[in-house]
């Protein structure tokens, strides 16, 4: 399983002014699941692009500094030798049907071809990864006629089934119902138990805060903060970084309830309860 | 979702054959005739394939194309029947207008070949999945991205049209004319055509790194979900084309050395 290690990455599109990522360095274990916040324009999209080698392989301009998936600099490697190892789901699923395929089975099975794998491994993968997304059902339907939501949950089985050892996934569930998102969530939080890192744009923030391991957030294509939910939610000037905590750590904030544990305000409905009953009890835990 | 393509999914025999086998026989259906200048062959061959289309429960769809390339063959036999050079033998007589025998002859072995072109292709064109066709092409030789973006055409055109037709239908919801008199259509034109072009280039952006990001310019050996069926009948098939093929050539030979 893979390590993802950026050091100084630095990038500005094409006929711009401004860089859009500003000396990013961070390191994520394998198996991590990373929540990345923003407010709008932060920066969130170019990074993920820029950790699969759509920037620099795709999108041109100005790039510096590197970035690692274990010992591959993904600047010096193709997209299609990156995409082995990282995989990554966009925004729009419409867009991401390849529209040369007639069933969902076969659109999933775009990726395995090209990777050169035999028929029986192919069969294999696609039948686990559309059971792990739950459209198992809808494999002899047309990738088109199929819900934004179902879509959706088509372009990641389309990855995972490619087997990578990163996923990225940029704002998967904006076009799901929230318990089509939270199919998506518990999906891809399996994964990374077994050792798949996952990176994940999101606005959900009480989302954020329940499944990662980590949040990192970022303001005008600077990191400016790679912790845990708790420390990030936490942070004083959260506002000023256009980010809204989990409603559980507002209501937290203003009531001034603090997890004793960490020292900071809680992020879920579990450890915001936690925390109420530790004071109710007179700061004695009720095991 | 609409269809550009004119296959139909229907489970016959003929449906389940590989396209190779469909491609050798347009080959064959259209060798043969030639090299024997037989008439008779063009008409077995039609003979077969509408048997083939039939078994395939296809002939139906056949009916539209031989309309309309009927109405060119009318005039190429109104024209060579009344006015071939070498006309001499008068077959039909219509008040003033004489029919000639050569001509009506050249005209029917024009037709008969072209009909035998026709239902040939429609054998391949209406039973094999769009998808399968290029399949078979690409593991031929033909490069992937020239087979991606062929067999793209046949899903991604109708649903353009199905933008197109969302965004009219948002536009005519706002109070745009979009029907009535040229004017109008042309005027409801170009509000309608830049967004769906950009539309389209947004999308096409995305679409282009969507499929990179799933190793389409992967330099590795594609292989291919869909097994090349290897059945004893697909052989049998293949031989016996390849036979009568072969068989027309020595007859063509023994013709020559008469
Ligand atoms: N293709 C492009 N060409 C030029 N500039 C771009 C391009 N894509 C993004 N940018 C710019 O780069 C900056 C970062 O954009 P990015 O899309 O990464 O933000 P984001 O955090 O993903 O925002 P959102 O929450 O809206 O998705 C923005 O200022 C944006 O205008
Ligand atoms: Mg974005």
């Amino acid at each position: 399983m893979a390590k993802i290690v950026v050091e100084h990455l630095k990038y500005r599109y094409p006929l711009t002014d401004e860089l859009a990522l500003k000396d990013i360095s961070f390191t994520i274990e394998p198996g991590e699941f990373i929540g990345i916040i923003g407010e709008n324009n932060a920066g969130k999209s170019t990074l993920c692009q820029a950790l699969v080698g759509i920037i620099p392989n795709f999108y041109k301009g100005a790039y510096g500094g590197k970035v690692f998936i274990d010992d591959l600099e993904v600047a010096k490697h193709s997209i299609s030798e990156v995409c082995r190892k990282v995989g990554i789901v966009f925004q729009n699923p419409f867009n991401q049907v390849t529209g040369s395929k007639l069933t969902v089975y076969e659109e999933i099975a775009f990726g395995l071809e090209n990777m050169g794998l035999s028929r029986t491994e192919m069969m294999e993968r696609i039948d686990y990864s559309l059971k792990l997304l739950d459209i198992y059902q809808y494999k002899d339907r047309n990738p088109f006629d199929l819900s934004g939501g179902q879509m959706q949950r088509m372009a990641i089985a389309s990855i995972i089934a490619m087997r990578p050892e990163v996923i990225i996934l940029d704002e998967p569930t904006s076009q799901l119902d929230p318990q089509g998102s939270e199919e998506v969530f518990r999906a891809v939080q399996s994964l990374s138990q077994e050792g798949i890192s996952i990176l994940m744009v999101e606005h959900k923030m009480e989302k954020i805060a329940a499944y990662s391991d980590r949040v990192m957030l970022l303001k005008d294509g600077k990191m400016v903060a790679f912790d845990t939910p708790q420390k990030v939610f936490s942070l004083e000037n959260l506002e000023q970084y256009g980010v809204n905590a989990p409603a559980f750590t507002r209501i937290c904030k203003k009531l001034g309830i603090k997890n004793q544990k960490n020292g900071c305000y809680p992020v879920t409905l579990e450890e915001a309860e936690g925390a109420i009953n530790l004071l109710k009890n007179g700061g004695i835990a009720d095991e | 979702m609409k269809s550009i393509s004119l296959y139909q999914d229907k489970n016959t025999v003929i449906h389940r054959i590989d396209p190779l086998s469909k491609i050798l026989y347009i080959l064959v259906a259209i060798i043969v005739p030639f090299l024997l200048a037989s008439q008779i062959a063009s008409a077995a061959f039609i003979l077969v394939s509408i048997i083939i289309l039939l078994m395939g429960k296809s002939l139906k769809r056949t009916v539209p194309m031989l309309g309309f390339s009927g109405l060119i063959l009318i005039t190429v036999v109104i024209i060579q029947g009344i006015f071939r050079p070498d006309n001499v033998t008068p077959a039909l007589v219509l008040g003033s207008v004489v029919f000639y025998k050569e001509g009506l002859l050249f005209a029917l072995g024009i037709s008969l070949n072209v009909i035998n072109i026709l239902m040939s292709f429609s054998i391949l064109v209406l039973t094999t999945k769009p998808s399968d066709m290029v399949e078979t092409f690409v593991r031929m030789g033909l490069s992937p991205k020239l087979g991606y973006v062929l067999s793209s055409v046949f899903q991604i055109i109708p649903q353009m049209t199905e933008t197109m037709a969302t965004i009219t239908d948002a536009q005519r919801s706002r109070g745009m004319e979009t029907e009535g008199n040229l004017t109008t259509r042309v005027k409801a034109f170009f509000p309608l055509i830049s967004p769906v072009v950009m539309n389209s280039l947004i999308t096409t952006k995305e679409r282009a790194i969507a499929l990179e990001v799933r190793g389409f310019d992967s330099k590795q050996k594609k292989t291919f979900l869909t097994e090349v069926k290897k059945t004893r009948s697909e052989k049998v098939i293949k031989i016996v084309l390849a036979a009568v093929l072969i068989l027309s050539l020595i007859g063509r030979v023994l013709i020559w050395l008469r």
